[in-house]
């Protein structure tokens, strides 16, 4: 069974199990609030924002993780004696929490927990909780409708409005300059692009070319971040058994160091291990993990430029853009650029998104909420 | 993993060469990686597996050719029964693969959105 949803906006409200009905705005006018949100494996981030304007009001970058405390907590341990932490407050209390994480690659896996992080998002982004909420959410390119319903379903009684529509495509919307895009010599990414949007649990590649991605414009692979994690914890524990390092603790070390190419030894770090200072050698463990990255997107990379027309394909080789967790990956642009170009194709040109890496696919969502007719939203009925 | 050889032939037979790919360095990939673990690796193991997705390719093309018999009966038959897909719909499919829109052309997001749409319209079916 789905979740009941309408293309046109319901003629009066449906009723609502209690939980959500202490969500929604009371009284006869509630505001309306836009969100754009992308839900990652690793991170969320989620922007806010009214109709009719471009002013951003919330924006904020969340771990994707619910912490449920654990019963027996002393009181005053856990701040308010809450019963549920989100995001950093959750890692820091991680001792005195079941951490639950809401989404695998890129898509629910805990329902309940993904439904406790999606309220919290919503209380960020309206404190007062008296708006009505409608949200654009990005999903995986190439979701199916299985993950698609299991978002629409946890959102339910937490936002009115819902549109769903793929992350990298919301990333070359994100990423364009809106000013600028009628300026002569600015390339609009929405125009002519290939995205390569690397998170922690897919990596997304997209043509983007003047029209709405087709399924044959979009591959996902579910290899990315927490996949490299998993397999620098194993090189660490082939190299070094029994060094008793959590896989958090591996992720900080690699978004610290993280590279491809070439092997960069010595990349010595210094980790506690048994409350002992100790220098590991990780020059292989982590550079091995990354180039294993290249070696998936890769392929799909080219298939997708053998796949674009040739009369747009030389411009579209200028124009690789790599955003996400992933484009913090120190030489990832170079790696891939070079692959390209000993390959012989035509100049290619493989840039990263910039600091922003963590926003592009919420500022395309929070653009697409503010341009969406009436008809286009679902309405979520609770 | 014949299911999804099945489905990544179909695919080429279509032309949705990205999409076969794709699920060739994944389902298949990961199906093949599955196979391999439950029997003793070697040259037997091998030409099983090649002669497997020999069989699945040939009965893919089996079915196409079969389909390709039937086409011709087809459009009397949908005709009666499916309702006509409406201009604008047809209008939005009409050159989505014609490369990247010409300078000029100005589609707004909503735009967009409505090709989106439109896409998913088949898949909810």
């Amino acid at each position: 069974m789905t979740t009941a949803t309408l293309e046109k906006p319901a003629p009066a409200a449906p009723s609502l199990a209690p939980s959500a009905q202490a969500n929604r705005p009371t009284g006869p006018k509630a505001a309306c609030l836009l969100m754009g949100l992308d839900l990652g494996t690793n991170k969320s981030c989620v922007l806010a924002g009214s109709p009719g304007s471009s002013d951003i009001t919330v924006s904020k970058v969340v771990p994707s993780v619910v912490g449920y405390v654990k019963d027996g907590i002393v009181d005053g341990i856990i701040t308010g004696n809450a019963k549920v932490l989100f995001g950093e407050e959750a890692l820091r209390q991680m001792l005195h929490v079941e951490l639950a994480v809401p989404l695998a690659e890129g898509v629910i896996s805990h329902p309940e927990a993904a439904r406790d992080f999606m309220l919290h998002l919503r209380q960020l982004a309206d404190p007062s909780g008296r708006s009505e909420i409608r949200a654009v959410v990005g999903v995986p390119a190439n979701a199916g409708e299985q993950a698609r319903e299991a978002i629409r379903r946890a959102a339910t009684g937490i936002f009115s409005h819902i549109l769903l529509i793929p992350e990298p495509f919301l990333a070359a919307l994100g990423y364009r300059d809106d000013a600028r895009v009628r300026q002569p010599g600015y390339v609009d990414p929405v125009v002519n692009s290939l995205f390569i949007d690397i998170g922690g649990g897919t990596s997304d590649l997209c043509l983007v070319q003047g029209y709405f991605p087709t399924r044959d414009d979009q591959i996902s692979i579910p290899f990315a971040g927490d996949a490299i994690d998993a397999l620098i914890f194993d090189g660490l524990n082939r190299t070094y058994p029994n060094n008793g390092l959590s896989l958090i603790t591996v992720r900080e070390i690699k978004e610290a160091h993280a590279y491809v190419g070439p092997s960069r030894k010595p990349l010595e770090v210094k980790v506690v291990i048994g409350g002992k200072s100790r220098t590991l050698e990780l020059g292989d463990a982590i550079g091995n993990a990354c180039n294993a990255l290249i070696d998936k997107i890769y392929p799909a990379l080219t298939a997708l430029i053998a796949s674009a027309s040739s009369d747009s394909v030389v411009t579209l080789l200028q124009n690789i853009i790599v955003t996400g967790g992933g484009s913090q990956i120190r030489g990832i642009d170079t790696v891939l650029q070079k692959k390209l170009a000993d390959e012989g194709y035509e100049s290619p040109r493989v840039r990263l998104a910039g600091q922003d890496f963590q926003r592009y696919v919420a500022m395309g969502a929070l653009k697409a909420a503010r341009a969406a007719r009436e008809n286009q939203w679902q309405v979520l009925l609770g | 993993m014949g299911r999804v050889y099945r489905r990544i032939c179909f695919l080429r037979f279509e032309g949705r060469g990205t999409e076969a790919t794709q699920i060739e360095f994944t389902e298949l990939k990961e199906a093949v990686d599955a196979a391999k673990g439950q029997t003793p690796s070697g040259p037997e193991a091998d030409s099983i597996l090649k002669r497997l997705l020999e069989e699945e390719g040939e009965r893919v093309a089996d079915a196409v050719a079969f389909a390709e018999a039937i086409m011709p009966y087809l459009p009397d038959h949908l005709a009666a029964t499916q309702p006509a897909l409406s201009p604008s719909t047809l209008g939005i499919y009409k050159g989505l693969k014609d490369g990247p829109r010409p300078a000029g052309d100005t589609r707004t997001v909503a735009d967009f959105i409505d090709d989106m749409l439109a896409q998913d319209r088949p898949r909810a079916r």
